[in-house]
């Protein structure tokens, strides 16, 4: 079969090679033309996550002998948060802008609003900020150079805050009311805190020193409630079905919050603020191999990997109540490791121990006891 | 007529033309984004069939050049074409098959890149645990119900649709929603502080005491639209709940009840959610002795997937990504304060292309100057004797 006197060998694969070449040419145009996959409507379910949700955290991720999930039922609002304030901040009504209000009152009638609101990250842009605060006191905008000369920095547990302080006051405005506004901008990961206080210049100039402080105080306050409820955070939640287990807690030992990845956790503090971290966490399965699993542990200690041989040499098993444990002992530097697991029912069991080496040694016997006292509910 | 096709995509003119107008794309492109910034310009010039004139969507559009993707697929399909028409099973033509089928594989790589790669970041500070990541770009309407207590039922609208179409009738949800206005880039003012003309766009939550001005595009690596819509409640069987304002700057969390259930809405980076999580341990950033510039940062995280009972320790640091389930993470910035670390999370499932079509391509100029080389010394050596 010839269809075109083409020279060369593909002439009788001609009608099948012009087929194959415009299915190609179709697919490639088609797949370009298509819709992607991100501009679907997606639907699915998940956990509880704290970002959207303050509901109470999966219970069923805690061991029921766990310490009181004090803080633990969600982010708290800024506003909701105790932080002393001065004795003549009168406090007013929230509002759903506003997590935070109080009014100062002056001589001759001089007042001060005072608020905080939380916004989205996206809304922490300091100088377009600054120039609406200016915008209201009737001034003219100022560009990024002049605002690096005004503003302050306040650091914080949450990060760098920064402080403007704007003088102006609006056409027909009441000085008694307006003419000065201090603010603060606290940028985070998924929010923006932004305190005010707006209203009669001498009075906020001579409110400053505490509205600072407070600002100071509110973000410190935020800070702890971030660290407990990302402790709370139930990312990557365990089996719902996963056994329960009891322990004796050995004196002083200190038990806190667990982590999304963590079954429990307890803390030791020795001197010099030494503190060795202690954890349980489980996985289905296997968890891992162990020689994966301490080399794992050797490394966050600062030790090279072994091989297969030598950590099996290494591992010393230890009989308790209600199972047997391997265990390793590892030190390397200053911090040292105390490890023990078990695998049991399809659901591996890890125990460790983490901190200075002779705190560790101390609280050794301690680690055994509560071994020994883990029992197991299935 | 087969041989009029035949010749038109073998043909070598094909190849100038396509080549010659790349160029051309790539100039206006690397200029449009003085204005569009790189993110736009690069969707409307390259990741396109064509530029289209007006650019905003003014009830028509008249395509004023070819796209990125129908320049490539046209070489792509020229180079193929042009490749099979002059086949020759020889072993001195093995150096120029190698180097085509190199370029095709990189041609390919690079346009199934663009239409199935996901780019999105994971930003954690210290301690933090995510399951998801977050598009750096692209926003999402989550209507959440939240009513059960261990699960939240997600229903996530693209800003695309929220854009394109104005009434969103879903089988997930028990009312339609209808888009009121939709900001691409907006700032969200208090009423109080917006002036006497200024209306609310919306009538429920704390978007009926704020005032929405729209803003021009942020065209800057680092800058980020604020985006915002007003978006209205339809119950299926009539009647109305209300307009919310929903914004990326709006950190309130609004709910509302509908059909015995509680409804959650909100505008955010469309997430992508993982079936493993992971944990930031610490984050180092070094600095040159004296200054400010980066030495150094990196970032050391705990990987948790309970389905593969993986829990290991790792650090990523610059050309030392993390790659997981068909995912890698880069380390990609972190913020001001080294409060938190920033990761690249890149889905591609063709990212080995470039690396195989760059061996290809190098094995196959070895072999043709090799055969060459070889060919020419011999030729020397029989002159010589």
């Amino acid at each position: 079969m010839r269809l075109i006197g083409l020279e060369g060998k593909i002439d009788i694969f001609l009608p099948r090679f012009i087929f194959r070449l415009l299915c190609l040419a179709a697919i490639a145009i088609f797949a370009s033309a298509c819709d992607r996959s991100d501009q679907e409507i997606k639907v699915y379910r998940i956990s509880k996550a704290p970002l959207e949700e303050s509901a109470p955290a999966q219970q069923n991720a805690m061991p029921t002998n766990a310490a009181s999930p004090a803080g633990r039922a969600g982010v708290a609002r800024a506003g909701s948060t105790i932080v002393s304030t001065p004795p003549n901040w009168e406090p007013q009504p929230l509002s759903q802008m506003r997590q935070g209000s109080f009014l100062v009152r002056g001589e001759n009638g001089a007042v001060a609003d005072i608020s905080l609101v939380r916004l989205g990250a996206a809304a922490g842009n300091v100088l377009d900020n600054a120039n609406r605060w200016l915008e209201q006191l009737g001034q003219p905008p100022i560009t990024a150079e002049e605002l690096a000369e005004i503003t302050q920095r306040l650091t914080t547990p949450i990060g760098e805050v920064t402080i403007v302080d704007l003088v102006g006051l609006p056409k027909d405005a009441d000085p008694a009311k307006d003419g000065r506004i201090v603010a603060a901008i606290a940028p985070g990961s998924t929010s923006t805190l932004f305190f005010k206080m707006r209203g009669n210049a001498d009075l906020a100039e001579a409110q400053k020193p505490d509205f600072i402080k407070w600002v100071a105080a509110v973000c410190t306050a935020q800070a702890e409630n971030k660290s407990r409820s990302t402790a709370a955070m139930p990312v990557a939640p365990q089996d719902s079905s996963a056994p329960e287990i009891k322990w004796k807690t050995p004196e002083g030992w200190t038990e806190v919050p667990p982590s999304s990845m963590r079954y429990a956790s307890f803390t030791v503090s020795g001197r010099d603020d030494e503190k060795i971290d202690i954890s349980i966490v489980t996985f289905p399965g296997e968890g891992g191999s162990n020689a994966d699993n301490v080399n794992r542990w050797r490394q966050q200690i600062g030790l090279a990997p072994l091989d297969d041989k030598e950590i099996m040499s290494m591992i010393v098993p230890m009989n308790a109540r209600s199972t047997s444990f391997s265990t390793v002992d590892m030190a390397g530097g200053d911090s040292r490791v105390m490890a023990a697991w078990t695998r049991r029912t399809g659901r591996s069991w890890f125990f460790k121990m983490r901190g200075p080496g002779p705190l560790i040694e101390r609280e050794k016997p301690k680690f055994f006891d509560f071994l020994r006292s883990i029992q197991f509910n299935s | 007529m087969w041989r009029r096709v035949v010749d038109l995509f073998t043909s070598l003119k094909l190849t100038i033309i396509c080549l010659a107008a790349a160029m051309v794309l790539i100039f206006a492109g690397t200029l449009a984004q003085v204005h569009l910034g790189i993110h736009e310009a690069q969707q409307r010039y390259f990741q396109s069939l064509f530029v289209w004139w007006p650019p905003e969507s003014r009830g028509f559009k008249i395509p004023v050049f070819p796209g990125g993707h129908l320049i490539g697929a046209v070489l792509l399909v020229n180079l193929i074409a042009a490749h099979l028409k002059r086949f020759r099973l020889a072993w001195r033509k093995l150096g120029i098959h190698l180097t085509h089928a190199g370029l095709i594989i990189m041609l390919a790589g690079g346009l199934f890149t663009d239409l199935f790669a996901v780019e999105s970041h994971m930003q954690l500070a210290s301690g933090e645990t995510k399951n998801y990541s977050e598009n750096a770009r692209g926003m999402e309407l989550a209507v959440i119900d939240v009513t059960d207590s261990d699960l939240d039922q997600v229903t996530a609208i693209p800003d695309t649709v929220l854009r394109h179409d104005r009434a969103i009738d879903h089988w997930s949800l028990p009312f339609r929603i209808v888009v009121r206005n939709f900001y691409q880039n907006s700032r969200l003012k208090m009423l109080s502080e917006a002036g006497n003309g200024a209306r609310p766009i919306a009538n429920q939550g704390p978007g009926a005491m704020i005032a929405v001005q729209p803003a021009p595009r942020a065209t800057g690596v680092n800058e980020r639209d604020v985006t915002s819509a007003a978006i209205e409640i339809l119950p299926k069987d009539g009647g109305s709940l209300g307009t919310w304002l929903v914004s990326d700057a709006l950190g309130a969390r609004q709910t509302f009840s509908y059909g015995g259930r509680t409804w959650m809405i909100a505008l955010r980076p469309a997430r992508y959610y993982k079936p493993y999580s992971v944990t930031l341990q610490k984050f180092t950033h070094e600095r040159y002795a004296g200054t400010d510039i980066p030495k150094d940062f990196s970032s050391r995280v705990t990987l948790i997937d309970p389905e593969r009972s993986v829990n290991r320790d790792v650090l990523i640091y610059m050309n030392h990504p993390l790659r997981y389930r068909g995912e890698t993470f880069y380390q990609a910035g972190f913020q001001k304060d080294d409060s938190a670390t920033i990761l690249q999370v890149v889905h591609n499932p063709s990212f080995i292309a470039p690396y195989v079509a760059c061996v290809i391509v190098a094995a196959g100029l070895l072999v043709q100057f090799g055969y060459h080389l070889v060919g020419f010394s011999r030729k020397r050596k029989a002159a010589l004797a």
